[in-house]
């Protein structure tokens, strides 16, 4: 067999040559790419990178990017890059970007993220941005108290993007078969609740498995709605209060005389829609996007209902409204503000021209024909938005760092899911969760 | 010793109806000038080896000795974080789940893969089409997997609890109830893993030389006789280095228990790297959650030395 001969091999160094040429070609390639979804002028600038999620369905980012990208930034200012992050691991994503400086300049997010970075230091605070915007009517535009949930001691951390609020859904059709009227109160919500039993239909319809966050939501939503809540004004988890008690045990009887299906603890969001959907979900508490996200037939039947009033005299939900916010790592801070400034003037489409995002967070766009086309989202403006609050309630107002702690964590997917499985008792439950979040918020220092 | 047991134990040896025994040990060899430049040759690679898998553990054994967060390293705090985990009942809770789905997940799917592969083994029509078809588990991206069992079990709509009220068991709430929800997380991975163990126990089987077979027969052994004695001995070390794959696979499977349950209902379904993965990017607490990974390492270490030192038994056997 004859040998090979090694002058016709590739050289180390011949090898090397090949690879970084391969290399700089890809870069170059990668770049274009980059440079495809970018604004069109700005000179010479450094792009700024605006991150957003996919908020609504496919049209959703289509047109999103679209009004990025169109963006004309004046002379001096960075131009707009568009990327969409996906949600399926969208902390370690932004996390690990921001820790390495290579993260946007602007992003939307999980609703507490801001608070988070906030508090490592990586965000611009939106101050000078609203002052501006007190100058030129946009900051007159927010919806009332929105724009304060976002205040934190040093400043706002971020800006209200799109709301997304838990209602009361019921089914008319369901209802009318069980002859009865939508509740108004507690005791109304018990009534329909046993017309629906008669019928074999769950009146609290809910949610609390794997990803779906929504059954959590709404024992805070009781709790809220009796005048409760989680923290209090020192930013203190203060949750075994008496309207707290009140609102569990009230869930409680609920599980206990059957109004809630024994599957809700282990439901995805998905599971909980096809319960909707099959007509076995009569009433219960959801996303404003519920009609839409259930479609077909019955989707036509869905109605949002009125907040009730609780045995304190009180209404409430709870709600998030999430945000859009700058960080220090920018090309210059005066860019983020420009174009944010250009964002928020321009992206009423996404609210008319049905791309699925949640509720818009200024008036103007509640009062465009578009909007108001969908009478659902006109109630959950119109009604829930005036009553709700943040996590921080009924301490404050504003969002913090410490609500991190019950956001979707493990020790609040651990009470929801024992109070809805129903072998606990209120204060057994609240008790554990304020351990946790206790121990947390200590760990957070 | 019976004449059978005498045969069996020849069998097993491999001395066969033609003669053949095993082949003597070889003897062992000094390393030639080849082999070193070979091993220089090959000291770029390990370095480099090294520094990817190197470089990743000691700053992940950093993390754990420290209160950081995913932005900040934080301070050291020594092994405290160590301690807070292994005095919390919650993570006895999670390594007890996990051992009970780490047992049942390599047992079972042992047990169905080597029971389908004796199967397979035997001449049936359209094998390559079953092969194939029992393929499927594992072929299957999880995430499918999951959402399927999730369509097949969660409402009182889905075909199972349907067939189970049907049967008369009732409302039954395979993932709803703590304890359905454990041996449903726990089925779903011996259904996942079984075609996996079937391809390793097939081609061990492929390896039985069929002559020793035949030499347990003229012995008058019985079917059972023959697979206690001579099958499961001579694909022992395939079993073996399979057991320590499916270990290293279960106590690391994490889309599994995620996508099926999250890891309820009330943390029921939680096993060590879920829990893990919750402290890190749920609670944000990096420090308690590396530990924990770094506390499953040392166990899966220590259940792969004890398996590998039975393969070398084996071996010398």
């Amino acid at each position: 067999m004859a040998s090979p001969n090694p002058r016709s091999a590739l050289s180390r160094r011949g090898f090397l040559g090949v690879a970084g040429t391969a290399g700089i070609a890809t870069a170059g390639l990668l770049t274009g790419c980059n440079r495809a979804a970018t604004g069109g002028s700005g000179g010479s600038a450094k792009p700024l990178k605006f991150w957003n999620m996919p908020w609504g369905n496919t049209q959703f980012n289509k047109l999103d990017k679209k009004i990025t990208t169109d963006y004309k930034p004046a002379e001096g200012l960075s131009p707009a890059t568009y990327q969409v992050i996906q949600w399926a691991n969208f902390t370690q994503t932004f996390s690990s970007a921001i820790a390495s400086n290579t993260g946007p300049a602007v992003s939307s997010g999980g609703g507490t993220q801001a608070f988070q970075f906030e508090a490592q230091g990586k965000i611009a605070y939106a101050d000078d941005l609203l002052d501006s915007w007190k100058k030129d009517g946009l900051y007159d535009d927010f919806l009332p108290g929105l724009i304060d949930t976002m205040k934190v001691d040093k400043g706002y951390a971020a800006v209200p993007y799109n709301l997304d609020m838990r209602v009361l859904w019921y089914n008319t059709k369901l209802l009318g078969q069980a002859g009865v009227e939508p509740p108004k109160t507690w005791d109304d919500f018990l009534n329909v609740c046993a017309a629906l039993k008669k019928n074999n239909i769950y009146g609290y319809g809910t949610a609390a498995g794997a990803g779906a966050y929504t059954g959590s939501h709404i024992l805070v939503s009781w709790m809220i709605n009796n005048g409760g809540g989680l923290f209090n004004a020192g930013h203190e988890p203060d949750m075994l209060t008496d309207a707290n008690i009140e609102a569990i045990n009230f869930v409680l009887e609920c599980v206990k005389k059957g109004y809630v299906d024994p599957r809700s603890p282990s439901y995805t969001s998905d599971n909980a829609q096809s319960q909707w959907k099959a007509h076995k979900f009569g009433m219960g508490f959801d996303t404003a996007g519920l009609a839409n996200n259930v479609g077909g037939t019955v989707a036509k039947e869905l109605t949002v209902g009125s907040p009730l009033t609780s045995p304190s005299g009180k209404k409430g939900m709870l709600y998030f409204p999430n945000n859009i916010m700058m960080y220090t790592n920018t090309p210059s801070q005066k860019s983020s503000e420009a174009f944010l400034t250009y964002y928020y003037k321009n992206m009423a489409p996404l609210w008319t021209e049905n791309t699925g995002i949640g509720l818009p967070p200024l008036k103007s766009i509640t009062e465009t024909e578009g909007f108001r086309k969908d009478k659902n989202a006109v109630k959950a403006i119109e009604e829930y938005q005036p009553i709700s609050k943040t996590w921080a309630a009924p301490g404050s107002k504003a969002l913090f760092l410490g609500v991190t702690t019950v956001d979707g964590t493990p020790a609040m997917d651990t009470f929801a899911q024992s109070v809805l499985g129903g072998k606990t008792t209120a204060k057994a439950a609240l008790s554990k969760l304020q351990d946790a979040t206790a121990k947390a918020i200590k760990a957070l220092g | 010793m019976s004449a059978v047991s005498e045969g069996l134990e020849k069998a097993r040896r491999g001395v066969g109806v033609a003669g053949v025994g095993r082949p003597g040990a070889s003897p062992r060899r000094r390393p030639t000038r080849g082999a070193l430049t070979l091993i220089l040759f090959a000291v770029p690679s390990l370095i480099l080896l090294l520094l990817i898998n190197l470089y990743p553990l000691v700053y992940a054994a950093l993390q754990s000795v420290r209160n950081g967060t995913l932005i900040k390293t934080g301070t050291f705090v020594g092994l405290e974080n160590y301690a807070n985990i292994l005095t919390q009942s919650a993570f006895w809770d999670s390594a007890l789940f996990t051992l009970i789905f780490t047992v049942t997940g390599v047992f079972g799917s042992w047990a169905a893969g080597l029971a389908l592969a004796m199967v397979l083994r035997t001449k049936i029509p359209a094998g390559g089409l079953f092969k194939v078809l029992l393929l499927l588990p594992w072929v299957v991206p999880v995430v499918v997997s999951a959402t399927s069992w999730n369509w097949l079990v969660a409402t009182p709509q889905s075909p199972l609890p349907v067939l189970a009220e049907s049967l008369g068991f009732g409302n039954v709430l395979f993932l709803s109830s703590p304890i359905l929800a454990k041996i449903t997380v726990c089925v779903f991975k011996v259904w996942i893993s079984f075609p996996f163990m079937m391809m390793m126990m097939s081609s061990a089987l492929t390896s039985v030389d069929v002559n020793v077979y035949e030499a347990a027969k003229v012995d008058g052994a019985s079917g059972w006789q023959t697979f206690r004695s001579i099958t499961m001995p001579l694909i022992s070390r395939s079993t073996y280095i399979s057991w320590i794959l499916m270990t290293i696979f279960c106590v690391n499977d994490f889309p599994t228990i995620f996508l099926l349950t999250g890891g309820g209902p009330v943390n029921s379904t939680t096993s060590l790297v879920v829990m893990a993965y919750r402290t890190v990017f749920q609670d944000f607490q990096t420090g308690p959650g590396v530990s924990i990974a770094f506390l499953m390492t040392g166990v899966l270490v220590i259940v792969s030395v004890v398996l590998y030192r039975q393969i070398a038994k084996v071996n010398i056997e």
